[in-house]
């Protein structure tokens, strides 16, 4: 046993105690989304908490073959919550994830996502940005960042979002943004500088007080990573688009059966449950919630790099979803982060008849149906 | 017939953002050819719209997904989508393993298969167009 | 794992259910219990003919098989412990028949608890023997330990609910028990010796499940103790009251501490808490009930009576106590837990006799248990790097047993035997039954391919 050893990785260093508190009880199982689509134990918490503790106790070492579990999480937190002993098992991977790359192992998806936001400004490595035909580096009271999944995959709903945010009258600019690079740090990188600065540089010259933002990524990414701090200090506040419309008496109604998504990095996250439902209540008064909601919403599969590593994986996950949106008896599925409704919009099968939408396109929706 | 490495079947028309055609009695079947499936890696998704969608020649109709890539389909000819390989919903992958066979995508009613005359044919222009697009590529 | 064999179990399976990985095999290498050891492979089988084939083959090679579910087991039961192949019967996971006139369900080994629970409950029925790990334990492994449940007192545990069972023996062959019907005499009871089996005598691949209507209404209520002999007393003297509580479980200080560690209940930090759940049709019967059960509290200077006010809060107070064994993790590096059961009318000395132990020892044992029928969960937890700590542990669980046995109590109520208290079984059986035990394992599997070193069946 290793216990008298200095221990050889940060994984170690601060989370020793936690992973040993792992007492194997298997709940993780019950609520773990990659198990759920696979049933393979070797993805569940257990599995990697257990792979971890091999290393620890010096029977195993950190290498390459680990990489199909350590990389393999959606960092959705379902575990953690579910978890009776405490471990908090994201944070442990994802430091697990930045000791890997530091002996040179790594998904090359992450390798190579790490790569692209050197030279260019986006995951997708796209060199041109969708024109959403709007103002860019105005002067304004609020920046709109759309975030990388809503300019590059999801371009339509991100106008649909802007067509209600004009019909609203907001006052609001968008910038020459380029990635908030908060997925890096989950994926055993650390964040890109540069893109940091690039990023505060062109918020600040709007003048804008507030940064609203259409994905939860990024907004706890400018919540959260000290790199973003400067904006706290200089009295910029940034809220995710949930946050600001949950005052807003919009108007429009539906009478369809709407259920609601909750985003891990908004909900699990950020705290941020009751905002997003409060709107969606006020136009459809006919909400029903699926079978796990709030703190127990079950992730999409899109999230801590999933998507791009293992998409088949990342799509049964989310297939799993739309399960309990059919459930419920949903006709209508509304969620708040880009990164899901792409993923939930790719699962979806043709013969569901289940119609999928973030909140603000499908008030905008409605507002053009009048 | 090989260009450069990729399978490229002389017999079918192509457009040029590789798609390939084929002629099945009255309606062509539409599919991505081997160029297109190896520079995009494992597809992921597919975008199967519903049958009877009008399709405009030039016009993007549906969408593909690799784990890197987003890619478009163009609608090679004027027509009417009338079938999709609904194997490609649950298994992407088809794309990869078997372009011109199983992986097919698209079948349309084309309103004047004259159109296909403006499609790439033979095997001097496909290969004048890998070419083309090998340079394109390389220069990226 | 020889290419050969690699290969002929691919043929039978298809390569995506065969894996040897070094990711997987860490895995397969654990359950819930604090053993450890390498398989050689994993399979994943989709029907029983592929669990038959499998079978087949590992018994002309000789190799050790060990069948998988949830791998919630306590006692080692999945580990396997010879090397070999792991059998994952998870993905063999389907609900085949619900059908309520027969009042029975067929299942497929790898469901999960609760997804049957789900599934019947829409019909006003539930299946009663409910172990604390519900959320993830498979309905294979409930049948392969005999599984209680906090309802065991007035439900019974699974052997009371199995009617049949579909089971694939060691060389392979197929063979159905028991009968669809509620109740059969007919020839000798198979299904009786394989439920607890162990995974030692055969594979199950499909269970035939009694289930019962649900209650309607329900009662909880909690008294606080100072004394933890009283509580037990309490126990023993429910007995005398005239009602059956659907539920009684007891929470010693230490596991409460740590419940209060991971909820917000705030639970008084006593000696010990008696949690009773009555259950009936109409609130003024389980109102009834529960009064009988209180009036033997106070009678046995129960401090505090609580009776919870909503469902919700029933419902707290009960995750609160599924999860005692894993909160305990929480306070130290190592925890085994135990489930000595003992007659009702000496559950007092029991666990006066625990406490006694923890103290000569010097070892933390934390209490907590289906009083109702008398298993109690005497929880070690320990820091096991110290090996004075490790010592220390295995001679108080020697003393543990010794004194369970004394007091005509046997080593285990539910979790079963597996590698945990192998060296202890002939403390509790004599001679000629441990002889016939060996004899009839011997008799299915010749080669002993099947879940090889457990329940002391190789020695003798």
């Amino acid at each position: 046993m290793r216990d008298n050893m200095e221990a050889k990785y940060d994984f170690e260093r601060k989370f020793r105690d936690q992973v040993l508190q792992c007492s194997r009880c298997g709940f993780c199982q019950s609520v773990c989304p990659v198990f759920g689509a696979t049933l393979r134990p070797a993805y569940n918490a257990r599995g990697k908490m257990l792979l971890l503790k091999e290393v620890m106790d010096g029977t195993l070492d950190l290498n390459d073959e680990l990489i199909e579990t350590l990389f393999q999480c959606t960092t959705c937190g379902a575990c953690a919550e579910n978890c009776p002993s405490g471990v908090e098992v994201p944070e442990i991977i994802k430091q697990a994830r930045k000791d890997m790359v530091h002996i040179g192992s790594c998904h090359p998806a992450f390798t190579g996502m790490n790569k692209v936001l050197k030279e260019h400004d986006n995951i997708y490595a796209e060199d041109e940005p969708e024109d959403f035909e709007r103002e860019r580096n105005g002067k304004a009271e609020y920046v709109f960042f759309i975030g990388c999944v809503g300019s590059y995959r999801e371009d339509e709903r991100t106008t649909a979002t802007l067509d209600l945010l004009d019909y609203l009258e907001v006052d609001y600019t968008l910038i020459d943004e380029v990635c908030c690079s908060g997925v890096l740090e989950d994926v055993g990188h650390p964040i890109n500088e540069k893109h940091v600065r690039t990023n505060i540089d062109l918020i600040m010259a709007t003048g804008a007080k507030t940064v609203i933002t259409g994905c939860p990524y990024c907004s706890r990414t400018f919540n959260n990573k000290k790199q973003y701090a400067e904006l706290k200090e200089k009295g910029v506040k940034c809220i995710h688009l949930s946050q600001f419309l949950k005052d807003i008496d919009i108007g429009f109604k539906t009478d369809k059966k709407v259920t609601y998504h909750d985003p891990c990095d908004l909900g699990r996250h950020c705290g941020i449950y009751e905002e997003p439902r409060d709107t969606i209540r006020k136009i459809a008064p006919n909400f029903v919630e699926m079978r796990h909601h709030h703190e127990k919403a079950l992730c999409c599969g899109a999230g801590g790099g999933v998507r791009g590593a293992y998409a088949a994986n990342s799509i049964a996950m989310a297939r799993r979803r739309l399960e309990e949106a059919e459930e419920a008896g949903a006709e209508v599925l509304l969620t708040e982060c880009n990164s899901c409704v792409h993923n939930l919009a790719n699962a979806k099968l043709r013969k569901q008849k289940l119609k999928i939408y973030t909140t603000t396109e499908f008030i905008n929706l409605l507002r053009e149906e009048d | 017939m090989e260009v450069q490495g990729y399978n490229m079947p002389e017999d079918l028309y192509y457009e040029e953002n590789h798609l390939w055609v084929r002629e099945e009695g009255d309606l062509l079947v539409l599919g991505m050819d081997d160029f297109a499936q190896r520079m995009a890696g494992d597809i992921v998704y597919v975008q199967l719209p519903d049958e009877g969608k009008r399709l405009k020649k030039g016009k993007k109709f549906a969408k593909l997904e690799s784990g890197k890539w987003l890619g478009k389909a163009f609608a090679p000819v004027n027509g009417e989508l009338v079938e999709v390989n609904e194997d490609l919903e649950i298994n992407p992958g088809l794309i990869n393993e078997d372009c011109y066979g199983e992986g097919w995508m698209y079948k349309v009613k084309p309103d004047d298969k004259a159109e296909l005359g403006d499609l790439i044919k033979g095997a001097e222009a496909i290969e004048k167009w890998i070419a083309a697009d090998l340079e394109k590529y390389a220069q990226e | 794992m020889e290419d050969r064999l690699k290969k002929a179990l691919i043929e039978i399976v298809g390569e995506k259910n065969y894996n040897d990985s070094l990711i997987d095999m860490v895995s397969y290498s654990y359950d819930a219990s604090e053993y450890t050891h390498r398989p050689s492979c994993g399979v994943w089988p989709q029907t029983v003919e592929h669990v038959s084939e499998i079978l087949k083959l590992a018994n002309k090679e000789e190799m050790p098989v060990i069948p998988r579910g949830g791998a919630t087991g306590l006692t080692g039961m999945a580990i396997p412990l010879k090397g070999g192949i792991v059998l994952d019967l998870n993905h063999m996971n389907r609900i085949k028949k619900i059908s309520i006139e027969d009042r029975l369900v067929v299942v497929e080994p790898g469901v999960v608890y609760d997804d049957l629970a789900r599934a019947i409950a829409p019909y006003g029925f539930f299946f009663p023997p409910d172990p604390a790990s519900s959320q993830v334990c498979t309905l294979g492994g409930n049948v392969a330990t005999n599984a209680g449940g906090v309802r065991g007192a007035k439900y019974g545990t699974t052997r009371d609910y199995v009617l049949g069972l579909q089971v694939v023996l060691p060389d392979g062959r197929i063979m159905k028990t028991g009968s669809q019907c509620i109740k059969s005499v007919s020839g000798y009871d198979l299904t009786k010796l394989f439920v607890g089996s162990e995974g030692t005598l055969g594979v199950v691949t499909e269970i035939t499940l009694k289930i019962n209507p649900m209650t309607t209404a329900s009662t909880t209520a909690l008294g606080t103790f100072d004394d933890v002999e009283d509580a037990g007393r309490a126990v023993s003297q429910v007995m005398h009251s005239g009602i059956l509580p659907a539920v009684l479980e007891i929470l010693g200080k230490e596991a409460i501490m740590a419940i209060n560690q991971n909820t917000d209940l705030n639970l008084p930090e006593v000696d010990a808490i008696l949690l009773s759940e009555t259950d009936g049709y109409t609130q003024e019967e389980t109102d009834y009930q529960m009064s009988k059960v209180l009036e033997v509290f106070k009678a046995n200077n129960a401090k505090e009576i609580k009776q919870a006010q909503s469902k919700d809060e029933a419902a707290g107070l009960w995750a609160a106590r599924k999860s005692a064994y894993a909160v305990l993790a929480r306070l130290k590096t190592h925890q085994v837990l135990e489930d000595v059961t003992v007659p009702m009318s000496r559950l007092a000395e029991a666990l006066k006799g625990i406490q006694e132990i923890s103290k000569k020892h010097n070892i933390m044992i934390a209490t907590y248990g289906h009083a109702g029928d008398g298993n109690l969960h005497p929880q070690f937890v320990y820091d096991g790097y110290d090996q004075d700590q490790v010592k220390a542990k295995r001679a108080a669980s020697d003393d543990l047993f010794r004194m369970a046995i004394e007091l005509g109590g046997t080593l285990t109520g539910e979790h079963g035997i597996g590698m945990q208290k192998a060296r202890y079984m002939c403390w509790e059986h004599d001679d000629v039954a441990m002889d016939v035990m060996r004899s009839i394992k011997r008799m299915v599997d010749p080669k002993n391919i099947l879940n090889p070193g457990k329940m002391a069946l190789d020695e003798g």
